[in-house]
């Protein structure tokens, strides 16, 4: 006697269609995260809080500058001295002319340095700045 | 004799509509940005060396004086005023110089130790902004009936000519030791 073997006469394939979709995901997916880590924030800050704030539209002419708790200033990857300020941002001004700058500064720094930094910012004729906080509700 | 004719069936295979979806929901995952840039904006006068700065005397009217010392104690022309109502205090000064031309408007200064507290700074900034603000929306709902953010941009300059923002930053006075 011979025994037939009973097999359900479907197709034994795994569907193919949706791969390029998820290759694309994929691809997305590391898209994403490569592209939020620009730059590496070396110092430690807390904004301050505002209500009359407002968005910067441009985000291509911004550049920042982060002081930290310890009153360390970063400017692109780097901890810069307060007098290196004004040639940094003398040449990022050279390539963007109408730079804003954005200053991300730790709610307890002292004015005294603030204004330094300031005061450099206007030797650098950067004159477009932004005190960047975060809304109050 | 009768011709059987297939009828070809119309259907959009919607297996991928979700993958499609999802790839949407993704790209404006990506393009919307993450990190909100907000802040205070504000606009630093041109350098001046100090030995080549003049001074100019502005009317006493003109000008509010905002001093702000290490204590976070703060002084509006002179008297104390409590941080949170440095824009009451302006707003009607504001208000009087709105149709004053625009050499008359008001000026406002802040000045800071070099001990204040940055966010002190920040707080009485706001406030300045938010006097400044809601007298444009005010005046922008007389003139027009909506607030100011809800003009077409020629209304908008015509208000911001009306209303200007000039806030001057003292000149930063050397460390007496």
């Amino acid at each position: 006697m011979k025994f037939e073997k009973r097999r359900a006469n479907t197709k034994q394939e795994i569907p193919t269609a949706s791969m390029p979709d998820i290759v694309f995901m994929l691809l997305l997916f590391f898209m994403v995260t490569t592209t939020l880590r620009e730059v590496d924030v070396l110092v430690d800050f807390k904004l301050p809080e505002a209500k009359a704030i407002e968005k910067i539209e441009n985000k291509r002419l911004i550049s920042y500058i982060w002081v930290g708790k310890s009153g360390r200033i970063q400017i692109n990857d780097s901890i810069v001295k307060l007098e290196e300020v004004e040639p940094i941002m003398y040449a990022k001004r050279q390539e963007l002319p109408n730079v804003i700058v954005s200053l991300r500064i730790d709610k307890g720094t002292d004015m005294g340095l603030v204004t330094d930094i300031q005061q450099e910012l206007r030797k650098a004729f950067c004159l477009r700045i932004n005190y960047s906080a975060n809304i109050k509700i | 004799m009768l011709k059987k004719r297939k009828i070809a069936e119309a259907a959009i295979p919607t297996s991928s509509m979700a993958d499609i979806a999802f790839l949407l929901l993704l790209f404006f995952l990506v393009a919307t940005v993450i990190d909100v840039n907000t802040g205070i904006g504000l606009t630093l006068p041109d350098y001046v060396p100090p030995d080549e700065q003049v001074n100019i005397k502005v009317d006493k009217d003109r000008m509010a004086a905002i001093l702000i010392n290490e204590n976070g104690d703060v002084l509006v022309d002179g008297n104390p005023v409590p941080v949170f109502q440095i824009k009451n205090n302006l707003k009607p000064r504001i208000i009087s110089k709105i149709d004053l031309p625009s050499n008359k408007k008001l000026i406002v200064s802040v000045k800071t130790d070099r001990k204040t507290n940055y966010n002190t700074y920040i707080q009485a900034l706001d406030q300045v902004k938010q006097a400044y603000f809601e007298v444009r929306d005010e005046y922008s709902n007389q003139q027009y009936g909506k607030k100011f953010d809800n003009l077409v941009p020629e209304q908008q300059d015509v208000v911001k000519d009306k209303i200007p923002i000039i806030i001057s930053l003292a000149e930063p006075e050397s460390v007496k030791k």
